[in-house]
């Protein structure tokens, strides 16, 4: 019986979601432009496979693997957010001698050109 | 559902993991299924630390995930600088260091 | 900045969070001056990545080889006033919350990985012999090579002077991993070891394919093997409870939990040590990854990783695994046999220079072993010696490599160092010496360290496997000499290669490597003495 508010939370978000797209399909104006038809927010355009296969730039690589070092670093932050009030000053001071180095090597990155697109 | 079906679950894992290095020829594959490997690692710890009651488990996976991150990004370095001179990442078209 | 401190300032909050969220967590307790070797090193270090991040190019090269000389200079002047001082004996040795144990060993492993890690840094800053902004190191090791873009980068005068804070990185790594306490310390610093190296082998100038190739290969074996080693702490974690090595040592004497999840949990931690340490059966990466890597950056690694893996492997071993030496000295029997076997009969049928060495270094891997086989502080004493020993000896070695040289860069096929004694009797008559101490000839360094693992071996009761031993180093003597033979007593060929005048780095490394060959052989004792005052692991 633990279980019935998780079904209940469940059936109402699938509810909503369906209410959401339903009311927007009755209600919504259908104008129609280039932005719309493109693939939702982020992710490479679907273009058409150019010839010798579909290769990304290696500019894409090199900010994938930025992006991903830079943002799983900051993992540590959450552990200390957690208990910032009981580890006091200790704590704060740990932090932003790992911030400060963490954000050496953001400038280097910054500065050698990593961040530049072209 | 008791607690050591994860470890067996983890212990899965590994394995597919160590096969996958051992069978597969992209160095891209064989690096994911390196990655693989420490995910079951990370399951391990966490189990264990639920079973021993203590959190020294959970902590450790925080220092896998970005430990792995680091690896990630290394890896990904040398895989691509040797895509770009050799068009290959086949680990057997990399044969020029033998006996 | 250190793993120690991030160590303890994230697990103490987490153990007690759940019970009292607004309670003060007492603050950890650092021990910075014990401490101050690694802070020096990966201060130097961060600060290298400031240089590269801010400083004009032109000026990068000479303040990064300032920067890293100083770093290892001051790590080193810290770990002498850290050992003559009496902060870190008796209980206070295991210092930061008992992440990192400062014991005699630590200090002993430290001096001597910073004082190898010196000789190697002026190999890695030498520009004479491979002339360049770069050195032996690409210009931009991301560009393809022979694509505009290299040639682009060459005349603009780029030079790779990353190599000086990753050789930091890695150097900071290895004192930290003979020193860890606990099992995730010596994982992170395993990582921070290793992965500067991946990168520092694809960094040639010259043969950057098989530079490539090399950095691929042992990146893959490395991340495989450092996978096994984290499943060995997960499986030793959930025997012991705690990654802390005495907790361990503790649960396994009182055999509490399932001996199948202790005992796999060795297998698998044992898996990793060795495969950094070079030892078989998980040798395969070393004669590919030392002859593809550059010469300087092969000498770094040759030497220091394998002072930092044994020392890690001593620690877990000794301490965490002292009360199972009967079920793990069967096995290490097994594996040292195994590698001095491997190691000295294939150098038998080598023809390029820099895998005999390799070979030469994985034999080198298993007599090291017969000294950890004695478990005791004898043939602590002798390990220690020996990795000291051995370790100036490689770096000479691959000094000697470099210099070696055709048109086409290094001249590393042995047929062609024939007749390179008459040509430079100097430098052969280095290489010889070197030679001569890998073999173990008395008045040798070599001599003096196979004699102490030997012996302390012998008094442990691992008699066999120094039988084995001894007639492992006669065949890689006779190997050993052939090559002499072939400097000293045949014909150079016409367009043999030639010797290159180094600038006075190189020279000064060379000197170092053949003083301390033949001192440690003539007057060893001083040194044997510091090594037996520093051989007992404090728990």
């Amino acid at each position: 019986m633990d279980w019935v508010p998780i079904a209940w939370l469940g059936g109402i978000a699938f509810g909503f979601a369906v209410f959401s797209v339903v009311a927007g399909a009755l209600t919504g104006p259908r104008r129609y432009n280039r932005a719309k038809l493109q693939a939702y927010e982020c992710g490479i355009e679907p273009t058409p496979q150019p010839v010798g296969g579909g290769r990304f730039p290696v500019k894409y690589y090199l900010t994938a693997m930025l992006f991903i070092v830079f943002d799983i670093e900051i993992v540590f932050l959450y552990p200390w957010a957690v208990a910032f009030d009981s580890l006091g000053l200790f704590g704060l001071i740990e932090m932003v001698l790992f911030i400060a180095t963490v954000f050496v090597a953001f400038a280097y990155v910054w500065r050698r050109g990593g961040l530049e697109w072209d | 559902m008791g607690v050591q079906n994860y470890l067996y679950l983890s212990a899965i894992l590994f394995t597919i993991g160590a096969a996958g290095v051992l069978l597969r020829r992209n160095a891209i594959v064989v690096f994911m299924c390196v990655e693989l490997m420490l995910n079951a690692t990370n399951l391990a710890f966490v189990t264990f630390a639920r079973i021993h009651g203590n959190l020294d488990g959970q902590i450790i996976a925080f220092f896998v995930m970005v430990v792995a991150a680091a690896e990630v990004v290394v890896g990904l370095a040398i895989i691509v600088t040797i895509f770009r001179t050799r068009r290959s990442t086949s680990v057997d078209d990399a044969n020029l260091l033998k006996y | 900045m250190t793993v120690a401190a991030v160590v303890s300032a994230a697990s103490v909050p987490a153990a007690s969070v759940s019970a009292a969220a607004a309670d003060s967590i007492p603050a950890p307790h650092i021990e910075y001056g014990v401490l101050s070797p690694l802070f020096v090193v990966f201060g130097a270090a961060v600060l290298g990545v400031l240089v590269e991040a801010f400083a004009p190019r032109a000026a990068r090269w000479a303040v990064q080889v300032g920067l890293t000389v100083l770093g290892l200079v001051g790590a080193f002047v810290a770990v002498v006033l850290v050992a003559s001082s009496d902060d870190w004996k008796g209980a206070r040795a295991v210092v930061a919350e008992g992440a990192v144990t400062v014991d005699g060993p630590t200090l002993f492993l430290q001096g001597t990985i910073l004082l190898l890690a010196f000789v190697a840094v002026l190999l890695l800053a030498e520009r004479r012999l491979d002339p360049g902004p770069s050195g032996a190191f690409a210009a931009q090791a991301s560009t393809v090579p022979g694509s505009p873009g290299e040639r682009e980068a060459t005349r603009a005068g780029a030079a790779q002077t990353e190599v000086f804070p990753l050789t930091l990185f890695a150097v900071g790594g290895m004192l930290l991993f003979p020193a860890a306490n606990d099992l995730l310390v010596a994982f992170v610093a395993l990582e921070v070891l290793s992965l500067p190296l991946y990168l520092l082998c694809g960094l040639a100038r010259r043969r950057r394919l098989l530079s490539q190739e090399a950095a691929m290969k042992y990146f893959l074996l490395g991340a495989f093997s450092s996978a096994f080693f984290l499943y060995g702490i997960a499986l030793l974690y959930g025997y012991a409870g705690s990654i802390r090595l005495s907790e361990i040592a503790d649960a396994a004497t009182q055999a509490q939990g399932s001996d199948v999840l202790l005992l796999s949990g060795v297998g698998l931690v044992t898996v990793g040590l060795l495969f950094k340490a070079g030892a078989a059966p998980f040798h395969a990466w070393t004669p590919d990854v030392y002859q593809g890597a550059p010469t300087a950056v092969t000498a770094f690694m040759a030497a220091c990783t394998k002072v930092a893996a044994f020392g890690a492997l001593l620690r877990i071993y000794y301490v965490a695994f002292g009360g199972l030496k009967w079920e793990w000295r069967p096995l290490m029997w097994g594996v040292a046999i195994l590698t001095m076997l491997v190691g000295a009969v294939i150098s038998l049928t080598q023809q390029d220079v820099k895998r005999m060495l390799a070979y030469s270094s994985i034999a080198h891997a298993g007599f090291v072993l017969v000294g950890v086989l004695a478990a005791d502080d004898a043939g602590l004493r002798g390990v220690l010696f020996y990795l000291l020993a051995y370790g100036f000896a490689t770096i000479g070695a691959f000094a000697v490599v470099t210099m070696v040289r055709d048109p086409a860069g290094e001249a590393t096929h042995l047929s062609q160092w024939a007749g390179l004694g008459r040509r430079s009797p100097l430098v052969a008559g280095a290489f010889a010496i070197f030679l001569l101490s890998f073999a173990g000839i008395p008045l040798t360094s070599g001599f003096m360290s196979k004699y102490a693992v030997f012996s302390a071996a012998l008094d442990g009761g691992a008699s066999p496997v120094v039988v084995v031993a001894v007639l492992a180093s006669v065949v890689a003597a006779f190997f050993y000499v052939r090559v002499i033979v072939l400097m000293f007593f045949s014909e150079p060929a016409a367009d043999g290669p030639t010797v290159a005048v180094p600038s006075i780095l190189t020279t000064v490394a060379l000197a170092l490597g053949v003083t301390v060959t033949l001192v440690l052989g003539v007057i060893p004792q001083p040194v044997l003495d510091l090594a037996g005052d520093a051989a007992a692991f404090v728990r």
